[in-house]
């Protein structure tokens, strides 16, 4: 087939389908058994000129192995007036010329709209009337076909992408609302961003209203290995812009967009693309979507700090309280905190179970404020019922804390933190793995605490008797894999120091 | 690494063209087995296989894991060079 190229971009791709299509290929096949055309052509123009027209039959002529040949232009006059009222009457129109040759021309359209046509010509047999009532018919379920093929691809270009980009944005927002801790959290909203947009480089800033001012808390950069955290002033560079103004600022080598809840809470921004291409309207629609999920992430994570930190403060404070009534037996020392904490980290505990010791740490010993201080500082050996005063006090420190919804994973361990591994503790006489992990890992940290303190009855031990002790009782008073854990976490020099220095700053008696 | 053993035809190797033509995404297992049309469970695993070899990043969380494309143009373009040898 011969054909003369057109303009128009649908109309390209339209002839392009065309000239591929198994069906207008066999239609073609089905009825040059009945009119035996020598050739079939497309012409992809609504008004193609005589010169084209032609061009085009030199090339169809050619494809036969014969010379072109219309001296009195009647070939020529013939074909472009059929091809005027075919378009005329939006139909097939058949057409005589030459030495008795036959054809047809048959417009392409949809509407009233002429795309081209296709056409037969140099049929030696007249072309019958069933032929050409047929063919259209044939002809124009196959340009709706292809028509239909245009529209759907053009669908699957324009709508695919976008639902790649919307699930994109799915599964960012599901890994950023995973976590609550703010340093996990901002390094991997930089890191994500720098993935969806393939930039070289992202900061997340966040503003300091009171100085004014946007300060850098995470910038991934993928070339460099030094990194400088700048502060931005509001107003200067991409950010400091975007803060001002409360919209993204776009450039071609940069993209910054504010982090926007009820005020601008920060700004993320992404510099030079992998490929060197410049960012786009349509990085700049994604980012403010994942700025919005963004925003959300930090404020809850925020709100968790800040909750956290009213929960520890109240601790700390009820603490001081019980404080008053025998100093220095409630407020712990920072290296105990800490121990339980490397501890529990050894054993695996996840982010919750290691607040909950950390909270533990401080009132594990707060139900004895309701055993008498004459008890509790007694040098001797406690009678019957004194004894049992001592026992009831894990059961009192949890009736203390029960209605404080926060401390709900600290109160298993300050009700076992006094049983034995081998069952000889109180209150309940629990064994092994009875026992709460975090309760077994207290036991040992409220043993080493007691045994490193001076008391009103006894001196105290040195860092390494009380580690020596604590390893004797290893199977019997303790679990042995979190003593093992508590010698691995004592053989460490920063734990050693804290242990040290909180015992040359805790001048009082415990 | 060897990259002709890492996309063998098949699974791994409809994974790499989707992540190569879409190189702004990041999904999970379900969502790229719906895009490519298979198995989850399959493409859990090829997704794994792939991470190991660096041709994928796991953005991993305690909910779920998102995978994304790598960022290292040099073996973009080896991968390139070996998609246009063996197709889909």
């Amino acid at each position: 087939m011969e054909e003369i190229r057109g303009q128009n971009t649908y109309q390209i791709e339209l002839f392009e389908r065309l000239r591929r299509s198994v069906s207008l290929k066999k239609a073609e096949e089905c009825f040059g058994c009945i009119i035996k055309p020598a050739f079939w052509w497309i012409i992809d123009k609504p008004n193609p000129k005589t010169k084209e027209i032609e061009d085009l039959l030199k090339q169809s002529y050619h494809s036969i192995k014969k010379i072109f040949t219309d001296k009195s232009g009647e070939c020529l006059n013939t074909l472009a007036e059929t091809l005027k009222k075919s378009a005329e009457h939006k139909k097939l129109l058949s057409f005589d010329c030459m030495e008795d040759f036959h054809g047809f021309v048959f417009p392409i359209a949809q509407g009233d709209k002429i795309y081209g046509y296709i056409g037969a010509c140099y049929s030696r047999k007249e072309i019958s009337s069933e032929a050409l009532q047929i063919f259209p018919a044939f002809a124009d379920t196959i340009v709706k076909e292809v028509q239909k093929e245009i529209e759907l691809s053009k669908l699957y270009e324009t709508l695919r992408p976008r639902a790649i980009a919307l699930s994109t944005v799915h599964t960012v927002h599901r890994l950023i609302s995973s976590t609550l801790d703010l340093g996990e959290l901002l390094p991997r909203i930089a890191r994500l961003s720098l993935q969806i947009m393939r930039a070289q480089r992202c900061s997340v800033k966040l503003v300091d209203s009171k100085r004014k001012l946007l300060l850098p808390k995470v910038t991934v950069d993928l070339r460099a290995k030094k990194i400088r955290l700048k502060k931005v002033k509001v107003g200067m560079w991409a950010p400091g812009k975007a803060f001002k103004y409360g919209r993204p600022v776009r450039a071609r080598d940069y993209l910054a967009t504010p982090l926007i809840d009820e005020d601008i809470i920060g700004v993320i921004t992404l510099y030079d693309k992998i490929d060197k291409k410049p960012f786009t309207a349509f990085d700049q629609e994604i980012m403010s979507t994942m700025a919005e999920q963004a925003v959300i992430a930090i404020k809850n994570a925020q709100l968790y700090k800040e909750q956290e930190r009213l929960t520890m403060g109240t601790i700390k404070a009820l603490a001081k309280v019980l404080d008053t009534r025998a100093p220095g037996t409630y407020v712990p020392r920072v290296s105990s905190v800490k121990i339980a904490q490397c501890i529990g980290q050894e054993q695996m505990m996840d982010a919750d179970s290691l607040k909950s010791l950390e909270y533990a740490s401080v009132l594990h010993d707060a139900g004895e404020v309701f055993v008498p201080k004459a008890v509790l500082a007694k040098p001797t050996k406690l009678t019957g019922k004194e004894y049992k005063m001592v026992k009831a006090h894990p059961a009192a420190g949890v009736e203390i804390i029960k209605h404080i919804k926060a401390l709900k994973g600290v109160t298993p361990i300050i009700m076992y933190h006094h049983e034995n591994y081998d069952g000889s503790g109180y209150p309940k006489g629990l064994k092994k793995d009875q026992i709460p992990l975090g309760a077994r890992i207290m036991a040992i940290v409220s043993a080493f605490e007691a045994m490193i303190s001076k008391k009103p009855y006894r001196a105290a031990k040195s860092i390494n008797e009380a580690v020596m002790e604590v390893s004797r009782n290893s199977g019997t008073q303790f679990d042995p894999k979190v003593v093992d854990s508590f010698l691995n976490v004592m053989r460490r020099k920063d734990i050693k120091d804290a242990v040290k220095r909180d015992q040359r700053e805790s001048n009082y008696i415990r | 690494m060897d990259l002709n053993k890492a996309l063998k035809p098949g699974i791994r190797t409809k994974i790499v063209n989707f992540f190569h033509e879409n190189q702004s995404s990041i999904d999970t297992p379900r969502g790229v087995a719906a895009w490519i049309d298979e198995d989850r469970g399959k493409v859990k695993k090829a997704l794994e296989e792939l991470t190991s070899c660096n041709i994928l990043i796991a953005h991993r969380s305690t909910s779920t894991t998102g995978y994304s494309y790598t960022r290292d143009p040099k073996l973009i373009s080896n991968i390139v060079k070996l998609l246009k040898k063996r197709p889909a």
